[in-house]
């Protein structure tokens, strides 16, 4: 299997898809849909599709969102990528008319969508407005949309499958972060469902629960803890909504320690969706949370690498529910 | 796309005029100011005529080499900025450059009260390129180069760093990283000096991208509709981001949108900061009148690449060639050489020693002088203390700080 990039894996799943369905519509503004891999063609949906259905436009995520919205109650799949800068001003398009319309229409609405919502990956030095990953709480939150947040180049392929066939309107969440992540990735299209969890290693004393762009601490903290002889479970949550209970009751039952860990603020972040699920379903167990402070994040790099939850902060967690 | 003016104002819509006359008029006035004659036409005759006045004529010598000065500051604050990006390992800071512009700012915030607080500074909203509005208002520069490399004495104590700086104390209601939401504030700000009739002026800046945002035009209906002392300063440096504006914008003219509302619509020439100051002198004093609003769309050119230093080389002035993410649309080298053949600094520079008002000698020394502050204040800011981890906690909220919830 060939070596991806995170966004070369999204777009070749996007123009397998494309090339099979020639309504099928890409909004964009500043990132072009390109994407280049060592010993791979590139690809440029632009130049491929051509800007009747991709088309680049002004700076104005509410008509990105609402362009999509609009097709899709048209009858044509459509996906937007809405840069981080503005993954907060569509929220009314998606939470107020995608999130409603088809239960306000008794099920007439039909909305193949996908919101490809970028989180700015929180680079140090560019402080509150381009450095947070706090919208996955946000979305989470709204019924009638899938929220989803995949960690790895695998998922991301593999989920804009599952997001562009779903019926239903999908926030797609991509922390930019990871855009470094490189991985053997299959040039066949597949599926990775919508609302399950993966469990990325078995164990029987604690289960840790991340998603997205906590994803990479966790499975760093897994590490250090195993070589310690803990025994990890550890969780990537992939579906906010819908959240994979089965998976997590299932787990905690079995360890009866669960630390949630995420990038978003603590407040609401989803591992507080997360503990109040086992919670409701599991009896003595210990719960833990890390998460980012309730602060805005500071550009300082001194102040931001402090605040922001690392796989030490992470195994310094475990070990206190283990102790 | 046409890329310069051939007259460098215009006032279109209702207020559109014979330009031919506007033009002779224009150089009718610029020879009696440079030849020094004791003539000043009355703005009323101007009026009279139905066109904007060339006012700058009738600035003090003093106040003409303070904006002269003022270009300068900005074009050595960026170049001594991007070379430090370039050549100094140890710095962190970065700059969405407004070099070329400089004319702009310098010319809107040479009409403006800059000092005095919220309540009495007239007050400008930046956008994420702001270094030319904040030097322009007045920022201290030493505290600003300290903030750009995240240093607990700059300018917002390392919290917000170029793209965030502020400094109400001057009426700089801040950059933003954000396109659209800001003018909307800003048109809040000039309500709620209207509530209080307080003579203040607001000033919004955004790029030519700020005219395809949903708050555009919001902006601008309310600011008719209510007859808010207000200002929208769109400088059209033609690209947004990475993509033309023709991507974003179905006009060639932005001010032409001021139609809409019934606002005066201007386009000027943004290389010459005294036609930016004569076409802002009239909007400011329209709005201290109460008689409303004015959109202003300045014609200028960034000569650095949307964001950093690509394409850019240590010692020399603007960036050449890709961008690599300029994917789009890419500025071609041509493109930038040419603006750069009008360049604000050498404008000005050419008109004040015309005018009499300067020699070659003093110009030299003035810039000398102003590298020479520049300079220091960026080895000031290097010498500065490095921000407190546990800060990071601090003003959430005015009182207090929030707990820390990293460590579990």
């Amino acid at each position: 299997m060939p070596r991806k990039s995170w966004m070369y894996s999204v777009l070749e799943a996007v123009q397998h898809e494309m090339r099979q369905d020639d309504e099928m519509i890409w909004v964009f503004e500043l990132t072009p849909p390109v994407a280049s891999n060592p010993g791979k063609p590139v690809i440029n949906l632009e130049k491929e599709f051509g800007r009747k259905r991709v088309v680049n436009t002004g700076i104005d995520e509410m008509w990105m969102a609402g362009c999509v919205l609009g097709s899709g109650l048209a009858g044509s799949k459509a996906v937007t990528y809405i840069p981080y800068q503005g993954n907060c001003m569509c929220f009314q398009m998606i939470q107020n008319h995608a999130g409603k319309l088809r239960h306000m229409t008794g099920g007439d609405a039909e909305m193949p969508i996908v919101f490809l919502l970028e989180m700015t990956g929180q680079t140090p030095g560019f402080a509150g407005q381009h450095s947070d990953y706090e919208i996955d709480t946000y979305y989470a939150h709204i019924p009638g949309v899938k929220t989803v947040i995949p960690s790895t180049p695998t998922d991301a392929k593999g989920m804009m499958v599952s997001a562009i066939r779903d019926p239903n309107p999908v926030v797609y969440l991509y922390p930019a972060g990871l855009r470094s992540l490189v991985e053997d990735v299959s040039d066949e299209q597949f599926e990775t469902p919508l609302d399950k969890a993966a469990v990325r290693t078995t164990g029987s004393d604690i289960t840790i629960v991340g998603s997205g762009a906590s994803m990479p601490e966790v499975l760093k903290a897994t590490k250090r803890l195993q070589k310690d002889g803990t025994k990890v479970e550890a969780i990537d949550l992939r579906s906010l909504k819908p959240m994979d209970t089965e998976t997590l009751v299932k787990s905690v039952q079995k360890t009866k320690r669960l630390l949630t860990v995420d990038q978003s603020y603590y407040t609401l972040c989803p591992g507080a969706e997360v503990i109040a699920r086992v919670a409701e379903n599991v009896d003595g167990a210990r719960y833990k949370r890390v998460a980012f402070p309730d602060a805005p994040p500071p550009a300082s790099p001194e102040m931001f690498a402090w605040m922001r939850p690392n796989a030490d902060h992470v195994v310094g967690a475990a070990k206190k529910l283990l102790g | 796309m046409a890329k310069r003016k051939e007259h460098s104002q215009d006032t279109l819509g209702p207020q559109d005029k014979d330009r031919t006359l506007s033009a002779n008029r224009r150089t009718f006035l610029k020879t009696l100011a440079s030849a020094g004659a004791a003539v000043s036409l009355s703005g009323k005759l101007a009026w009279a005529n139905g066109e904007i006045g060339y006012w700058a004529k009738d600035l003090s010598s003093e106040k003409l080499i303070e904006m002269f000065t003022t270009i300068l500051r900005i074009r050595w604050y960026e170049r001594t900025c991007v070379d430090k990006m370039l050549t100094d390992p140890k710095y962190r800071g970065y700059n969405h450059f407004y070099a070329g512009q400089e004319a702009v700012a310098t010319g809107v915030c040479a009409n403006l009260n800059n000092s005095g607080g919220v309540k009495k500074a007239d007050l400008i909203y930046s956008t994420h390129r702001p270094s030319g509005h904040a030097i322009a208002k007045g920022c201290d520069i030493r505290k600003m180069a300290a903030e750009y490399d995240f240093r607990a004495t700059g300018l917002n104590k390392g919290y917000g760093a170029e793209m965030h700086i502020a400094d109400k104390s001057i009426g700089f209601m801040g950059a933003d990283g954000m396109i659209g939401p800001g003018p909307v504030m800003a048109t809040g700000s000039a309500f709620a000096i209207r509530a209080r009739g307080s003579k203040q002026v607001v000033v919004n800046f955004g790029g030519d991208g700020t005219y395809a945002t949903p708050a555009f035009h919001g902006t601008l209906n309310n600011a008719a509709l209510l007859k808010l002392p207000f200002i929208y300063v769109v400088e059209n440096n033609l690209y947004h981001q990475y993509a033309h504006y023709s991507y974003s914008c179905p006009m060639k003219d932005i001010a032409k949108a001021a139609n809409t509302y019934g606002i005066p619509g201007v386009v000027v020439d943004g290389q010459d900061v005294f036609q930016v100051y004569n076409a802002v002198k009239d909007a400011v004093d329209r709005a201290r009148a109460g008689e409303g609003p004015t959109l202003i769309e300045a014609k200028t050119y960034r000569y650095y690449n949307h964001w950093g230093a690509p394409g850019a080389k240590a010692g020399e002035l603007g960036a050449f060639g890709y961008d690599p993410l300029a994917i789009s649309s890419f500025r071609p080298e041509r493109e930038v050489r040419d603006w750069m053949a009008r360049d604000p600094v050498d404008i000005c520079r050419s008109v004040l020693i015309n005018w009499g008002v300067l020699d070659k000698a003093e110009s030299d020394k003035i810039e000398a002088d102003v590298k020479k502050d520049v300079k220091k204040a960026f080895e000031w800011a290097d010498k500065q203390p490095l921000c407190k981890p546990e800060d990071g906690l601090r003003n959430v909220f005015v009182e207090g700080t929030v707990p820390a919830r990293q460590f579990g």
